[in-house]
C-alpha cells in the first residue's frame, strides 16, 4: 500500500475500530437509502399525478368567461374625458361559444411551441335511461385528437373509442354512469341537453382514476354535441391546447388571452390543490430527510469525538514527531470521509434495490396498478452529496480538536 | 573548540502556575556544538525534562530566547515548529510512547513517511536498518502494544533516528534497558556524534552512561550547577 501517510493513518485507526465504523456507516447508509427511497416515491407521485392531471386537463384550456359588466358600452358612446360609473354591476351572460373558433385554432397552430390544439363542445346534460336520471355533462370532441392528447384509449374499460367516429349516435360513457344506469357497451341511452331529448348508442365505457369524472362525463362527437345543443357547426365552447413542455403554460396562456380576448387557463391554475399537495409532501419529505441525515452526523461526530478522546496520547506523540495541525484535521477528516463514502455507496444500493422492490408492490387502484416510483439519476447524486456534506460537517469540529491538542501537556500527563 | 553550534539558549525562564506561580527553569544559558554527545544529570524533579521539552521545541510557553541550528526558534508557529521537529529533531520520551495500533516498522515509518524525502519503499527499509541497529527487527511486523518495555523503547529510540536528524534528544532514553543494550545504545549515539555529525542530548539517572558522553552538564532546581567544561 502506497498511501499518503495521513490517510494511512486514517485507515488503520478506522480498521482498528471496526465496530465503531460499521455503526457509523450504517447511520450514513440508512440516511441516504431513506432519501433516495423517499424522493423516488415523492418523484413517482408528483409525476404520476401530475400526468394525470394531463389525461383530464389540457395544458391550456380557451373558453368564454362571464364577465362582471364594465363601462366600455359608455365608453364608446360618450367620448369624453369623464368618469363613467357604473352603480351595482351584474354579471353579463354570455353566449357560451366562442367567435370564429376555428380562425383562432388556425392561428394558434402556428405557434412552434404548440404541440396540439383541438376545439370541445361542452355542456351539462341529463342522462336517462328507464326512470333514472342523473345529471352531468358531456363534451364534444375530435375523439382521435383527444386521444393524442389525453390518452382517452387507456382508460377505456369497453369497448372502441373509435366507434364514436363509425356509429353515428355513439356516446361514451364514464363507468360511474354506466354502473347507475346499469348500461353496457351496446345499450341505448337518453341525452337531454336543450329542449329536445335524443337517445344515443353507448359504445364505450371508460374508468379515470378520478370518481366525479367517471360518474359525469360522457364523450360524444363534435357535430353530434352542436346538434343536441342546438346550434351550428361554427359553435365551439373551449380550444384545448397542448403545449411541448408542459411548464411553459402559464406564459403561454398569459399571451393566448392577449391574443384571444379570452380566458386562457393554464394546467397550474387548474391545478391548484395538486401544486400544494406537491409543496407539503416536500415539505415533510425534507424534513424527516434532514432529521435522518441529522442522527447520521450525530453518530460521526460522537464516534470520532470518542477516538480522538481515547487517541489522545497518540494525537501528542503524533504532533511531537512533526504533524502539523493541518495533517492532524487531514487524519480525522479523512475518517469521517471513508465512513461517509462506504455509507452512501451502500446506501444508494439499498436505496436503489428498496425503490425497485417497492415499485413491484401491486396497488391496483384505478389506472394505477404499482406504487409510481420514480427512477431519476440526480436524486442518487444529491443524495451522495448530502451524505458526504453531512459527513464532512460532523467530522469537521472533533478534528478541529484534535489538531488543538498541545503535545506536552499530554505527554507531561 | 570553534565547532559550529548545534543549539544556543539564553535565559530560558519557564514558570508553572500550578498551584502557584513558581519557576522550573531559571536563567538557563547553554549552547551543544555540533557533533557534542551531551548527558543532563540532576534530581528527579529538578526540571530536566521539562527542560528538554522547551529545548525540543514541543513546548513554547518560556520567556528567554533558543536557536537551533542558527534559527531563533522563538516566537515561530506551531506548524512552522512541526516541521523543524520532524526533519532535524528526533526525541525519544521517558515513556517510550509508540501508536499501539500500528506494527513497531509502522510506527518508525511513520515521521520518515511524514517527511516525504524518500519513497514509501526506502522509508521501510531505513526504517528496518534502524531496528536492526538496537536488534528488534525480529518484531518489527508485531503490534507495538505487543512489546516489553525495553524493546519497546528500543523502538522509540529508532524511530527518532529515521529521518537522521541534526540534533537527537533522549528523556532517559535506556531507563528501561539491561546493562548490554544500554551499552548498544550508547556505542550507537557515540557513534552517530562521531561519524556523523549529529548531536546528543541526553537526560539520564545512569552515572557510568553520562561519564562516559563527552560533557555532563548538572542541573538543580532549575538552574545550570556546571555546565562540564
Ligand atoms: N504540569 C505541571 N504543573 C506544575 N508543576 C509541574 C508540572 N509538570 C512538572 N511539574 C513540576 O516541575 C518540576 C520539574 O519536573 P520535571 O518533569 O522536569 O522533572 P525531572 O527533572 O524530569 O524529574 P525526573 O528525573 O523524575 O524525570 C517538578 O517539581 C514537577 O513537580
Ligand atoms: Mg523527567
Amino acid at each position: 500500500m502506497k498511501l499518503n501517510v495521513n490517510s494511512d493513518i486514517a485507515f488503520t485507526y478506522l480498521w482498528s475500530r471496526k465496530k465503531q465504523t460499521i455503526i457509523a456507516a450504517a447511520g450514513v447508509m440508512f440516511g441516504i437509502s431513506m432519501y433516495i427511497f423517499m424522493q423516488s416515491l415523492m418523484k413517482g407521485t408528483n409525476d404520476y399525478f401530475e400526468k394525470n392531471s394531463f389525461s383530464n386537463t389540457a395544458h391550456i384550456r380557451i373558453y368564454n368567461e362571464n364577465k362582471v359588466a364594465d363601462t366600455h358600452l359608455l365608453d364608446s358612446s360618450f367620448k369624453d374625458k369623464s368618469t363613467k360609473i357604473l352603480v351595482n354591476p351584474k354579471q353579463v351572460q354570455q353566449s357560451l361559444g366562442l367567435t370564429n373558433p376555428f380562425g383562432l385554432i388556425h392561428s394558434i397552430w402556428k405557434d412552434p411551441q404548440v404541440a396540439a390544439v383541438t376545439p370541445q363542445v361542452s355542456a351539462t346534460v341529463l342522462y336517462t335511461s328507464g326512470s333514472v336520471r342523473l345529471n352531468g355533462n358531456m363534451v364534444g370532441v375530435n375523439i382521435v385528437e383527444e386521444d393524442k392528447m389525453f390518452d382517452v384509449k387507456g382508460n377505456m374499460v369497453k369497448g372502441d373509442f373509435r366507434d364514436l367516429n363509425r356509429v353515428n349516435n355513439g356516446i361514451l360513457i364514464g363507468k360511474g354512469i354506466a354502473d347507475k344506469l346499469s348500461l353496457h357497451v351496446g345499450d341505448n341511452i337518453t341525452v337531454t341537453a336543450g329542449a329536445t331529448p335524443r337517445i344515443m348508442r353507448v359504445v364505450g365505457i371508460f374508468a379515470t382514476t378520478v370518481v366525479q369524472v367517471d360518474n359525469t362525463k360522457s364523450y360524444v362527437n363534435i357535430s353530434q354535441a352542436q346538434n343536441l345543443v342546438g346550434k351550428d357547426r361554427s359553435y365551439v365552447t373551449d380550444i384545448k391546447v397542448n403545449l411541448h413542455d408542459y411548464n411553459n403554460a402559464p406564459v403561454k396562456a398569459r399571451e393566448l388571452e392577449k391574443m384571444t380576448g379570452y380566458k386562457a387557463e393554464d394546467w397550474v391554475q387548474a391545478n391548484e390543490q395538486l401544486k400544494a399537495a406537491f409543496k407539503i409532501r416536500a415539505v415533510i419529505l425534507n424534513s424527516v430527510i434532514g432529521v435522518i441525515l441529522l442522527v447520521a452526523g450525530f453518530g460521526i461526530y460522537n464516534i470520532l469525538n470518542m477516538t480522538i478522546y481515547e487517541k489522545i496520547k497518540e494525537i501528542a506523540i503524533l504532533k511531537a514527531t512533526g504533524f502539523s495541525g493541518g495533517a492532524v484535521i487531514s487524519i480525522f477528516l479523512q475518517q469521517a470521509i471513508y465512513i461517509g463514502l462506504i455509507g452512501a455507496v451502500i446506501g444508494l444500493i439499498l436505496g436503489f434495490n428498496l425503490t425497485l422492490a417497492v415499485s413491484k408492490i401491486y396497488i391496483g387502484a384505478g389506472n394505477l396498478k404499482y406504487l409510481p416510483m420514480s427512477f431519476y439519476w440526480p436524486h442518487y447524486v444529491q443524495g451522495v452529496v448530502f451524505g458526504i456534506i453531512t459527513t464532512v460537517a460532523a467530522g469537521y469540529f472533533p478534528a478541529k480538536k484534535a489538531s488543538k491538542v498541545d503535545p506536552v501537556t499530554i505527554i507531561r500527563g | 573548540m570553534t565547532k559550529p553550534i548545534a543549539l544556543q539558549s539564553e535565559k530560558l525562564t519557564k514558570y508553572f502556575y500550578d498551584p502557584v506561580k513558581m519557576p522550573v527553569l531559571r536563567d538557563i544559558t547553554m549552547e551543544v556544538h555540533k557533533g557534542e554527545f551531551v548527558s543532563i544529570v540532576g534530581k528527579s524533579g529538578c526540571g530536566k525534562s521539562t527542560l528538554l521539552y522547551v529545548l525540543s521545541t514541543m513546548d513554547r510557553d518560556y520567556e528567554g530566547t533558543l536557536t537551533i541550528n542558527g534559527t531563533k526558534v522563538t516566537g515561530l508557529d506551531v506548524n512552522e515548529l512541526a516541521k523543524i521537529r520532524n526533519s532535524s529533531i528526533g526525541f525519544v520520551f521517558q515513556f517510550h510512547y509508540l501508536l499501539p495500533d500500528f506494527s513497531c516498522l509502522k510506527n518508525v515509518m511513520i515521521p520518515g513517511l511524514r517527511l516525504g524525502k524518500y519513497s514509501y519503499k526506502e522509508v521501510e527499509d531505513r526504517a528496518y536498518q534502524k531496528l536492526k541497529m538496537f536488534g528488534v527487527e525480529d518484531q518489527a511486523l508485531k503490534m507495538a502494544s505487543k512489546l516489553s518495555g525495553g524493546q519497546q523503547q528500543r523502538v522509540a529510540i529508532a524511530r527518532a533516528l529515521i529521518n537522521d536528524p541534526a540534533i537527537i534528544m533522549g528523556d532517559e532514553p535506556t531507563g528501561n534497558l539491561d546493562s548490554k543494550n544500554t551499552g548498544i545504545v550508547f556505542d550507537l549515539f557515540q557513534q552517530l556524534s562521531r561519524e556523523f555529525g549529529q548531536t546528543l542530548i541526553t537526560v539520564t539517572h545512569d552515572e557510568d552512561f553520562a561519564r562516559r558522553s563527552d560533557r555532563i552538564i548538572e542541573m538543580a532546581d532549575g538552574e545550570i550547577k556546571d555546565h562540564g567544561h
